[in-house]
């Protein structure tokens, strides 16, 4: 009985597999180019900021957070905007390239969380 | 001063290294006096762990900024409040106080079980020692609180969203919860060592899992409120994978909770309950990884953080030690009993059990697949909230159903017939209320409709309950209905606490369904005089002010709220801008409704150069049940805690039933 308990849920486990799919990829700016799938990106903020993100929509550039790739992203953002966000910051947003932008889903930006503790020594991340 | 924590570290490796060569070696020979000295220096261990963080706090204290830690992690300017707090602000000093709790704990446990569990202790000293040697080999070799440099004029400061009072309670309150899990793995593998498999260190450790699981519990509700009221997104749990880490352990410590009453009543579950106790604590070790390694703050970033493999090492090593135990002492562990029939509390508390673990499992495979993906196909691919969400429904719902069936069902086996009777009532309540709700058109989400109906259909099966033992204790000569109810609970406690916090969680499914399910939200920019409408009430953009505080500009728009023709008074939302940390924080406004607990939470998101505010604007219908079931689950673990001195004696004599052996 056991084992039809686990089977059984094993079952949902595929189901849900089966119908939502994976996740979306997540990665940095330098792997961005020539993917026009969903991704989330995962970078850091390089000025100017400019726009409104509730009328027409933020603009600013991403890079690799980590790295020396020189690639930078232009970005299109609607929807709210995280506290934390700022030039330098570590952010993470969905959406998908268009014509050489990534337009992001509204409301999907993510700052790192402000360090629940202390940064780190190697001063990684906020 | 320094030198003085350096040293006292020092000492407390060496004691517990002791406490572990020792301990194994008096339990393996028998011998009582090594015994009773590996006991000592463990007790040793805690008060040198105790001269090491009264440094680190006097340090904090004085500012003494030669302290690497003390410079990192406060500045001159911090209230005093969060100076202590900084402590466990860091890693170092979270660390320090893991290992103060882990050797009071220890300490503590071996002490209070002494009388009737000695054979056990013997061999849960050397386990509690290998843990905490782990901890005290970090603090003296790879993260040491007590690093010196020149120093500086002033400390870097703390982030100001940790400058907080709910920073003061959420982390210690997890360190307790995920450190007292070592007490019951502990135990689990004394027995296991010993080959002394009665239920004793169930029993011994119950109250240690109740209370870690309860600091658990309302560190993380905490946690939820403080996210709430002060990072301002309109949630209260994200999915985060810092916030998944204490959830995780909470849910095995959850399941063995319910499957140690399986092994106490009728024998079965051995195997399980001790590989539920693994569960939770490597879980708990896991969570202090997630937090601290910077998985979480970084996908890409594995290695940069210096302790995050020997956090890695030592759950691959206390797995793999726990587990060969469990495989050597397999034969012993074979339960007299078998499963009688599919409907029977057994069999409902195995289903729980089940499900409890499906969800822990399906939280932990989302927190580490992009580790996975990105290790196998080189690519992380991250699994958002609707992953969450799906499993949260499809086993959190069945779970919250059998929460109103497994306390009732009857033991061994269950006739249909008498399921008819004992649900009949309860049935008849939860259909009701399903079919007002739709009427009031709670239709509009499926899962929230389900979760109502199952916390109806709970919540009468509990007030039946209550109900039925008050009834009998009045029968049986209680002089008044409130001394019958109280001499009810005073009798019962582990049952009816059980009931309360049963209660609570089906609070906090009202509230979760409610403010997840049946929300809504508005969002447009204002201009003053203008004015949004949602959810029935009406807000007017009135004013906008700026004033200054200490360290901070604070711009607050001021909103009329109405309702219909009711005034309901005014609300503020804006931002602060820190002026020396040049960060900037959303300060909500919310207005809760007394009486039906719903919220109205208002967002400045953001406040243009014109004087116009771009708003957004939840209502939370019953968003305040959440809040209100975390103070009815710390009464209901109360009222399960509370010492017992029947069950005292109750245990004494199972002691010495089972018959301690001899020792040299």
């Amino acid at each position: 009985m056991i084992a039809l308990s686990v089977a059984a849920v094993l079952a949902v486990f595929l189901l849900y597999t089966s119908i939502a799919g994976g996740g979306n990829p997540s990665i940095a700016p330098s792997a961005l180019q020539g993917r026009t799938g969903e991704v989330q990106l995962a970078g850091l903020v390089v000025g100017p900021v400019v726009g409104d993100a509730h009328a027409g929509g933020l603009r600013f550039r991403l890079r690799d957070i980590s790295g020396k790739a020189q690639a930078r992203v232009v970005v299109r953002y609607t929807g709210s905007v995280p506290d934390l966000f700022k030039v330098g910051r570590h952010i993470v947003i969905d959406g998908q390239l268009r014509n050489g932008v990534f337009v992001a889903e509204p409301g999907s930006m993510i700052t790192k969380c402000p360090s629940k503790y202390a940064p780190k020594q190697s001063g990684d991340s906020t | 001063m320094p030198e003085l924590g350096r040293a006292a570290l020092v000492v407390t490796l060496g004691l517990v290294v002791y406490a572990l060569a020792a301990g194994a070696v008096a339990a393996h020979l028998r011998r009582r006096r090594l015994a009773q000295s590996a006991q000592n220096a463990l007790v040793a261990a805690f008060f040198t762990t105790l001269i090491a963080s009264l440094v680190l706090v006097a340090a904090l204290l004085r500012h003494d900024f030669s302290f690497t830690y003390v410079a990192r992690t406060t500045s001159e300017a911090l209230p005093t409040g969060y100076t202590i707090s900084a402590f466990w602000g860091g890693q170092e000093g979270s660390l320090l106080l893991w290992l103060l709790i882990l050797t009071g704990f220890g300490a503590a446990a071996m002490r209070l079980n002494r009388r009737w569990a000695r054979d056990l202790i013997v061999w849960v000293v050397p386990v509690f020692a290998a843990v905490a040697t782990f901890f005290a080999l970090l603090l003296v070799a790879i993260a040491s609180p007590f690093a010196t440099q020149v120093a500086p004029p002033d400390g870097a400061g703390m982030t100001p969203s940790l400058q907080n009072p709910y920073m003061l309670a959420h982390p210690p309150l997890l360190y307790l919860g995920y450190v007292g899990l070592t007490v019951p793995l502990a135990f689990a593998l004394g027995a296991l060592l010993s080959g002394r498999l009665d239920e004793r260190w169930l029993i011994a450790t119950r109250r240690w899992t109740l209370f870690a699981w309860t600091a658990l519990g309302i560190g993380q509700l905490l946690g939820a409120h403080w996210a709430y009221v002060e990072v301002g997104w309109g949630g209260y749990y994200a999915w985060d994978p810092v916030e998944n880490a204490a959830l995780m352990p909470w849910l095995a410590a959850t399941a063995f909770l319910h499957s140690v009453m399986i092994q106490e009543k009728r024998g079965m579950l051995r195997v399980w309950n001790v590989l539920l106790v693994i569960l939770a604590f490597s879980l708990s070790l896991f969570g202090t990884f997630l937090t601290r390694s910077g998985v979480v703050n970084s996908i890409h970033s594995f290695t940069q953080s210096s302790i995050g493999p020997w956090f890695l090492a030592f759950i691959g090593f206390t797995v793999a030690v726990s587990l060969a135990l469990v495989f050597w002492r397999l034969p012993q562990l074979r339960s007299p009993t078998k499963l009688e029939s599919p409907i029977s509390r057994e069999a409902a508390f195995l289903y729980n059990n089940l499900l409890l673990l499906a969800l822990c499992l399906a939280i932990l495979w989302g927190v580490v697949y992009p580790m996975l993906s990105e290790a196998i196909r080189g690519e992380a691919v991250v699994l958002g909230r609707s992953y969450y969400d799906f499993f949260l429904r499809a086993f959190g719902l069945p779970l919250l159903l059998l929460m109103g069936i497994g306390p009732l069902i009857a033991w061994r086996r269950a006739s249909l017939r008498s399921l008819a009777t004992t649900f009949r009532w309860p049935t008849l309540v939860a259909l009701s209320a399903g079919v007002v709700l739709l009427a009031l058109g709670a239709g509009s989400s499926i899962p929230g409709l389900v979760a109502y109906t199952f916390s109806a259909f709970v919540g009468a099966t509990i007030v039946m309950e209550f109900a039925r033992g008050t009834r009998a204790r009045k029968a049986l000569g209680a002089a008044s209905w409130p001394a019958a109810f109280s001499s009810l609970m005073a009798r019962n406690r582990r049952r009816y606490g059980g009931y309360v916090v049963h209660a609570s969680i089906v609070l906090l499914a009202i509230g979760i369904a409610g403010s997840s399910a049946f929300d809504s939200v508005a969002e447009a920019k204002l201009a003053q005089g203008e004015s949004l409408a949602i959810g029935g009430y009406t807000l007017v953009y009135r004013s906008l002010a700026e004033r200054q505080s200490a360290n901070a500009t604070e711009v607050r728009a001021t909103l009329d709220i109405r309702r219909g023709d009711k005034d309901l008074g005014t609300v503020q939302a804006g931002k602060n801008a820190y002026t020396i940390e040049q960060q900037v924080s959303n300060e909500v406004g919310i207005r809760s409704d007394k009486l039906t607990g719903e919220d109205l939470f208002v967002i400045a998101e953001q406040i243009d150069p014109d004087g116009s505010v771009y708003f957004r604007v939840f209502v939370k219908p019953l968003v305040n049940f959440v809040w209100l079931a975390g103070l009815v689950f710390l009464l209901g673990s109360v009222i399960t805690l509370w010492p017992d001195r029947k069950e005292q004696r109750r245990l004494v004599a199972r002691a010495d039933e089972v018959g301690l052996p001899a020792t040299r």
